[in-house]
């Protein structure tokens, strides 16, 4: 919503009609014999000899998956194997024209991508180079596996065993692979030659390709970004939400630097199949998948369809779009047609496609056209291609024999070391910042007119006996903003956006103020597309930078749900410790604004291994927990509420500090003494349970512990162990439906850990197991004060004289399990 | 006519905003629409257009003032009008006193009421982890506490009143007990009190983990009887001495010939045998059976035995006796003789050994050193012992020497 820009009612309902551009169909027309100018005859060879290598490996893999042995080498291996048969062609012409500066991201079926882009980079990097690479790897431990193998004195043929045995042995899981066996088939990459994360989710790259083309243009990197995925990607929503965030009008209306379209192209390897369904003709409606551009921005994003049988008609696409990217008139799309022999994995019968089909395209399989080509212009002799094949497989012999051997590609020994991957779940460091140079800002710190109010607020309560008016204090969403600027002053890649984050300041204010301080490029409002919010993040995160990213609700969890369960949450152990995640995304339970606005999610978070879970329900602890999360290199989801983002500390002596602190995760927060029964809150229930503490205090003088569990992931039990095992009664609140909450989870493992100590079984307090109901009727279905009393009386220690209001006996509660509410 | 302009309600929840500068001066010629002064929530900044036309006589508030919403701020007029009724009362500060509210006070009610003691659906009785440690930490049977804790269950707070007080506790059980009863019943359910489950439980355990029986004898009383009328016609304290004491007496001083029955079943490998006999004694109560102990019974003269049991049962009716007193036994004697039981079988207090009921006098004949038939009051003795521990020989033996103690019981006093 700037102001800047005029929506003017003349203008937009003038009449007029929308045209479109031509997009070019198959229109490379030359012979190898033309193109002899082009290329000198060792790249025309080169380019058949990478086809072959690319072959050779995914054969390799299918004799394996299908009979056991490849050369005479028995072994098995029971993971993913989604070949890319035939469609080895395209790969190699998309890579011929890209560096290490160049980011590749991939698909389920990405094997022939990496490698085509591996070759590639030998070629193109020096001797030197190409051993600094491999010496710097894992500590050399790659390369020293490599050369196990046997002596080589070509470095150029060094790099390729190299790169065929990391990738091999990935695949085969084993601890020499590039990410010790992490990742394996789906998720192979390697990042010195700008070989980025493959992903086992379709269409899973495209926002994570698009959020490291936004690394690239906001902290102005060399290099493009090429996101490519399978036409049966092309009717998911987050392709087409970051395809939308690519195409966003403000990077060059609005934004004041680093202006220009996004330096990424979407390129979809069209082999007409999404698994088992065709796209066109069945599943789609686009005819041709070039089309799809034109739907997204007036540029068409410069789409072109391309015969990717051809691996010149790829080069010379590549290059024109290249150049389009390199002026700043980005993205781009190329539809490249290509097809693959193999089934979608080696279980799959075919049954969708007859035998005709396939063999007519072996028929034109570029291995046989393009070698004839190259032998009809007189490129080379067929016993020199001959020999380029043999050698080809006598390396891939080689590669698989060492990759399969136990003896010499072990596994990791999970008996030896059991922590193996525990140790790659999070990275736990402290980063300043990612970039030495000036963070972009527009003003000083100290001249930013919000930042400079927002000092003068009062840190506490209650001044001098009398409270501080809601206006003047220093409160919850205060204590986030402050963090906020003093991060960005400090780290130049820290960016955040989100839905209305800039003009608006955030739905609930915490980014009031910012637009003066930072530009466009650091602080902007995305569309409503809570995947590309998150995946974006991602993207940005794994390619070097920091990203701050807002889904405003929590509810909206649930369309980013493969970008946060899936990608933020895995890719740092995916990659054997070798990505970072430091993504900060924060998202708001909300309140008064019924059943799709109002849910408290950190259940379905904190099951997901991989993410720091943190919520504040004070501002000591907002502004605590939001410093340690902006300045760790962990994925970090930042639950807030809108219930209390107004209060003030009231716990914490001398309210919130003005000077900079951190709150590690992991720590509770303990905000009143007791002796007699503890009570554990998640959120703006910590209010709650303060006043029933306040209650049994009073009525039945009993004296509660009241522990904040503000950090879920990683959780230390220490304070809440000795608290349990004092007052020997523990009651847990939180606003989340008690079915599946986090707080079962805590109340399972106190019963473990301090049974003997228990006087009665840990008591949950959630919310109802059903809709949340309109504000009028919070009280029936939030927990309150009285709730926690009756769940006290009713389950750990009888009060004399109390009478339940919101009780639920053991019938009850056997009653409502038994109908699901 | 003066106009008030008004701080707008910039949304539902929103109570106040804080005046952020003011674009016009007093004096200043306002048209409608013009921008008066900017205004900020917590949450955003707005721009507060004059509503009224004129000059802007009198502004009420300063920037950085936090004004309630639809409070008038300024008054626009004709120059010289007098504005002061648009003025808010004590505008300044007036709202710092409104949100200034008394701290309140923190008022404690009266002392907690009685607690009220539980009772379980399926009438087991339950032991929370935590009151079961404190239990065993403080050596006290946590299943002889009334339950307060949900569903019957003993919590901590009724082993630590157990302790402190071990017999209200059950006495408070005792009488809360017929108000778990349902009315109009063709029968009435009450809850075993602590006593009673206490008797349950080790009587249960007794039958079901040894090996008992019982043999049934009787012996010649006119020498006990014709001594205790002695004592009876006696003036001071013998005069109380009973039969019972008399029995008690012999069973202390018998008991030391026969070790077996003086002794704790360990295990089912090992026994320990006393060297001085703590005569426990049954002691019927209000409650249930009670079996106090007389310790170093065989070193305590007849009268002193006499009076410590008399002071025991007492505090056993009473329901004073510390629990002390409540064990430790190394045998025990049961006396049914005034109800007129003439045999039976008691049943064993673990980890004891044996148990001597003692019967009532029936008179039997028997012929005399001349043929002469005679009638002779005869005191039936039930031993119930542990086969496991004690042989059917051994036993009888120590039956036997005990009624010939009782037939010959001058002689006896007389060692």
């Amino acid at each position: 919503m700037p102001k800047s820009l005029f929506v003017d009612p003349v203008e937009t309902l003038a009449p007029g009609k929308i045209t479109f551009k031509d997009i070019p169909v198959n229109v490379y027309n030359k012979t190898i014999k033309d193109e002899r100018k082009r290329y000198s005859d060792d790249d025309l060879v080169r380019i058949y000899r990478d086809i072959t290598v690319l072959r050779e490996f995914e054969s390799m893999l299918s004799l394996i998956k299908t009979q056991g042995v490849y050369n005479g080498i028995e072994t098995t291996y029971p993971g993913p194997a989604h070949l890319s048969v035939g469609q080895e062609a395209a790969a190699v012409g998309q890579a011929y024209l890209l560096d290490q500066n160049d980011f590749s991201f991939g698909s389920h079926r990405s094997h022939s991508e990496i490698l085509a882009k591996a070759l590639s980079c030998i070629h193109k990097l020096s001797e030197q180079e190409l051993m600094t690479i491999m010496e710097g790897f894992l500590g050399g431990s790659a390369l020293r596996a490599t050369e196990k193998l046997g002596k080589v004195d070509d470095v150029k043929e060094l790099a390729i065993r190299f790169i065929l045995y990391g990738t091999l042995s990935e695949i085969f899981a084993r601890e020499t692979g590039f990410h010790k066996g992490m990742g394996g088939s789906m998720h192979a990459f390697f990042l010195p030659f700008g070989i980025y994360p493959n992903n086992a989710i379709v269409g899973g790259s495209a926002a994570i390709a698009t959020g490291a083309a936004l690394f690239k243009k906001v902290n102005g990197k060399q290099g493009i970004v090429v996101c490519n995925s399978g036409d049966g990607s092309m009717a998911r929503g987050p392709v087409w939400e970051a395809m939308n965030f690519a195409a966003m009008d403000q990077f060059h209306t609005l934004w004041e630097s680093h202006q220009g379209g996004m330096p990424i192209l979407y390129n979809v390897f069209n082999n007409s199949y999404g698994m088992g369904d065709q796209t066109r003709g069945e599943t789609m409606g686009y005819d041709m998948l070039a089309r799809i551009g034109s739907g997204v921005s007036p540029t068409q994003f410069h789409a072109e369809r391309v015969n990717g049988f051809n691996p010149l008609a790829v080069i010379d696409a590549m290059e024109r779009k290249l150049e389009i990217l390199r002026k700043g008139e980005g993205p781009v799309m190329l539809d490249t047609l290509t097809y693959r022999y193999s089934g979608h994995s080696v279980s799959d019968q075919n049954a969708y496609r007859t035998k005709e089909e396939i063999e007519a395209w072996q028929a034109i399989d570029p291995i046989i056209t393009y070698r004839k080509g190259l032998v009809e212009a007189g490129v080379t002799g067929d016993s020199d291609l001959e020999a380029i094949l043999a050698n080809t497989a006598e390396r891939m012999t080689m590669i698989c024999k060492a990759a399969s051997d136990v003896e010499v590609s072990p596994y990791v020994d999970f008996k030896k070391d059991s922590m193996v991957v525990e140790r790659m779940m999070f990275s736990n460091e402290k980063v300043e910042k990612f970039d030495d140079r000036e963070p972009e800002v527009n003003m000083p710190l100290n001249e930013v007119p919000a930042y400079k109010k927002l000092k003068e607020k009062e840190r506490c309560p209650v001044v001098d006996g009398k409270p501080v008016s809601k206006m003047k204090l220093f409160n919850l969403r205060d204590a986030m903003s402050e963090v906020i600027y003093d991060r960005f002053y400090e780290d130049p890649t820290l960016i955040a956006y989100g839905e209305d984050c800039r003009d608006w300041g955030g739905a609930f204010a915490v980014y009031r103020g910012m637009m003066d301080a930072f530009p466009h490029c650091r602080l902007f409002n995305s569309p409503i597309a809570e995947a590309a919010i998150v995946g974006t993040a991602v993207g940005y995160a794994l390619s070097g930078g920091r990203a701050l990213v807002e889904l405003m609700y929590a509810d909206f969890i649930g369309c980013a749900g493969d970008e946060i369960f899936n990608q933020m949450s895995k890719w740092q152990a995916m990659s054997a410790g070798i990505l970072k995640m430091p993504v900060v995304l924060r998202v708001s339970v909300g309140s008064k604004y019924g059943a799709q606005h109002s849910q408290d999610w950190t259940a379905l978070c904190a099951h997901i291994p991989g993410l720091k879970v943190c919520f504040p329900a004070t501002p000591w602890e907002a502004k605590g927990l939001m410093e340690s999360a902006l300045k760790g290199t962990d994925p970090v989801v930042f639950f807030e509420s809108q219930r209390i983002y107004d209060v003030g500390e009231q716990f914490h002596e001398g309210g919130v500090p003005a000077e900079r602190y951190e709150i590690e995760f992991g720590d509770t927060n303990k905000v009143r003494d007791g002796k007699d029964v503890t009570i554990l809150t998640i959120g703006a229930a910590l209010y709650r349970a303060m006043d029933a503490a306040k209650q049994l205090s009073e009525k039945y003088g009993m004296e509660a512990d009241v522990i904040n569990i503000h950090s879920l992931v990683p959780l230390d039990y220490t304070k809440i162990i000795e608290s349990v095992k004092k007052t020997g009664r523990v009651v847990l609140v939180s606003d989340a439906c008690a079915r599946g909450s986090f707080l079962n989870d805590v109340a399972k493992n106190i019963t473990e850990l301090c049974f003997d100590d228990l006087d009665a079984p840990p008591v949950v307090v959630g919310a109802r197991n059903w809709i949340t109901p309109p504000f009028e009727f919070d009280e029936y279905f939030f927990p309150q004060a009285g709730w926690i009393i009756d769940a006290i009386h009713e389950k750990l220690v009888p009060l004399p004289g109390h009478t339940v209001e919101n009780g639920c006996t053991e019938a009850e509660a056997l009653r409502r399990a038994q109908k699901g509410v | 006519m003066a106009n008030a302009v008004i701080m707008p309600k910039a949304g539902i929840t929103v109570e106040s905003c804080i005046i952020g500068n003011w674009e016009k001066k007093v004096g200043d010629a306002v048209k409608v629409g013009d921008i008066l002064f900017t205004y900020e929530t917590d949450k955003a900044s707005f721009e507060c257009e004059s509503t009224a036309e004129g000059t802007l006589l009198e502004i009420f508030f300063e920037d950085g003032d936090e004004v309630p919403c639809l409070m008038n701020v300024c008054a626009v007029g004709n120059p010289g009008e007098d504005c002061s009724a648009l003025r808010p009362d004590g505008a300044q500060g007036a709202q710092e006193e409104a949100v200034a509210a008394p701290v309140e006070e923190v008022k404690k009610e009266a002392a907690p009421a009685a607690i009220a003691p539980t009772v379980s659906a399926d009438g087991k009785t339950a032991v929370s982890p935590r009151a079961k440690k404190l239990a065993e930490r403080a050596g006290v049977d946590a299943t002889l506490a009334t339950p307060t804790g949900p569903n019957g269950r003993i919590i901590e707070r009724d082993v630590r009143e157990l302790m402190e007080n071990p017999v209200a506790a059950k006495a408070a059980e005792v009488a809360a007990a017929p108000a778990a009863a349902v009315p109009e019943q063709e029968y009435e359910d009450v809850k075993f009190s602590g006593i009673r489950r206490a008797i349950s439980k080790s009587m249960h355990t007794s039958l079901s983990t040894m090996a008992q029986l019982t043999h049934n004898t009787s012996f010649d009383a006119t020498a006990i009887l014709a001594y205790r009328k002695l004592l009876k016609a006696s003036e001071g304290e013998c005069s109380g001495i009973t039969l019972g004491d008399i029995v008690l007496y012999a069973v202390s001083r018998t008991l030391l010939n026969h070790p077996d029955l003086n002794a704790h079943m360990l295990d089912d490998n090992n026994i320990r045998l006393f060297k001085h006999v703590n005569l426990g004694v049954a002691v019927d109560t209000p409650r249930g059976l009670m079996v106090p102990t007389i310790f170093n019974a065989d070193q305590k003269s007849l009268l002193e035995i006499s009076k410590e049991v008399k002071e025991l049962a007492a505090q056993c009716r009473e329901g004073n006796i510390s629990p002390d007193k409540l064990s430790g036994g190394t045998f025990t004697v049961s006396n049914l003789g005034n109800m007129g039981v003439e045999s039976f079988t008691p049943v064993i207090n673990p980890p004891q050994t044996g148990i001597l009921g003692v019967c009532g006098t029936i008179e039997r004949v028997k012929k005399g050193k001349d043929g002469e038939i005679k009638i002779y009051p005869a005191m039936g003795l039930s031993l119930t012992y542990d086969h496991r521990a004690v042989d059917g020989t051994p036993a009888a033996r120590f039956q036997k020497e005990l009624g010939y103690n009782l037939e010959n019981f001058t002689m006896l006093l007389a060692k």
